[in-house]
């Protein structure tokens, strides 16, 4: 998924030979578009500047994103947007979408998940992100915080995490938590890990050696020890293998 | 699916077979049955234990992370139930041994991973 949402690529010959979009195509989009996708915090618009070119300026409370139009037409045709104006419109709205997620929205709406913690998947921790549309943007504090407003927000979205309602399927010793409609807060299975184990002794698997086996945005799996290795051990995917124990320690990002 | 260096212990690799879905209900229940002879060895015993744990697992792991079985289908054609049944040898070698198996399973398994 590119930043102008799943939608971006108009298909595979766009995506090979791609036309380009024309900066003009894209101002006049914008001018209708952007009005329409202003809040009561949130500015979007189009700054023109002499000599050198429109920008795109959306800013909300203490975030602010500027681009260059010529770059964001640019980004647009390596992504695929085809040059009409309804995949236009729509790559306009997926990236404002994905704009910085404000201290206000990380405070009131921030859900905690787990996502790698390095390039390399080998470790998972914490992040706190938020549901705009179709997108989980995470929030990401500001140089000069206050550790006690990051703390407050991350606590927050922990009890908001252990209060997702996930879907479970049990599959003989293989407990599988997920989300119906969005996959990344799946992980929310794991912000109370007591709950967890309760719920997996109710649902009639053992719950001594209990692990879980994780994937950033996919389900969560559980199971012992044993089985969950055998889960884990044959796929070329990354993911972690954790005992329940050393749920409760997990870093944050 | 790797190739077992000859004199190996190959226990530990576990090799994929491609099953639709009744055919991996064929399999448990020749499993199970077998599981109901007490004749059977303790150590074959545990094979087969884990052959049905891995009939459950292999459904799992295809919740978990469908993409990579999903692009073999798509390039071989099978329908969406082909799940990869990953056994060891010892696994395979207790179920072709022991258990009553439809003919056209047993083949499939004897035909080694596919």
């Amino acid at each position: 998924m590119t930043a102008f949402g799943r939608r971006g690529s108009a298909g595979l010959l766009q995506r090979l030979r791609p036309t380009p979009i024309d900066v003009a195509d894209l101002l006049e989009v914008a001018e209708v578009v952007l009005p329409v996708l202003a809040g009561p915090q949130l500015r979007v618009e189009l700054v023109r500047r002499s000599g050198a070119g429109s920008a795109l300026l959306v800013e909300e409370d203490e975030r602010s994103v500027r681009v260059g139009l010529g770059e964001l037409a640019d980004d647009m045709t390596g992504a695929g947007v085809a040059p009409t104006p309804e995949a236009m419109t729509a790559a306009l709205r997926a990236w404002v979408a994905s704009r910085p997620v404000t201290d206000a929205a990380a405070t009131t709406d921030g859900i905690a998940v787990l996502d790698w913690a390095d390039p390399a998947r080998s470790a998972v921790g914490w992040r706190v992100v938020v549901r705009r549309e179709e997108l989980t943007p995470a929030w990401t504090p500001l140089p000069g915080t206050a550790p006690g407003r990051v703390e407050e927000i991350r606590s927050a979205a922990s009890a908001r995490a252990a209060e997702v309602q996930l879907a479970l399927r049990v599959e003989g010793p293989v407990a599988l938590w997920s989300h119906p409609s969005m996959p990344v807060l799946a992980t929310t299975a794991l912000a109370a890990p007591a709950r967890l184990l309760a719920r997996v002794a109710d649902a009639g698997l053992p719950v001594d050696d209990l692990h879980v086996v994780v994937t950033p945005q996919r389900p969560v799996a559980c199971a012992g020890r044993s089985v969950a290795a055998r889960l884990a051990g044959e796929t070329s995917e990354a993911s972690v293998t954790l005992p329940w124990e050393r749920l409760a320690g997990l870093p944050w990002l | 699916m790797s190739v077992l260096p000859s004199g190996d212990t190959g226990s530990e690799v576990l090799v994929p077979h491609w099953l639709a879905s009744p055919e991996r209900v064929q399999l448990a229940a020749a499993v199970r049955s077998a599981l109901g002879d007490p004749a059977v060895h303790p150590v074959a015993h545990i094979h087969l234990q884990n052959v049905l744990t891995e009939l459950h697992v292999a459904a799992a792991r295809d919740a978990v992370w469908p993409a990579s079985a999903a692009r073999v289908r798509l390039a071989t054609g099978w329908d969406a139930d082909v799940l990869p049944v990953r056994l060891s040898a010892a696994e395979l070698t207790a179920v072709l041994a022991l258990c009553p198996l439809p003919d056209g399973l047993r083949a499939r398994l004897s035909g080694g991973g596919a």
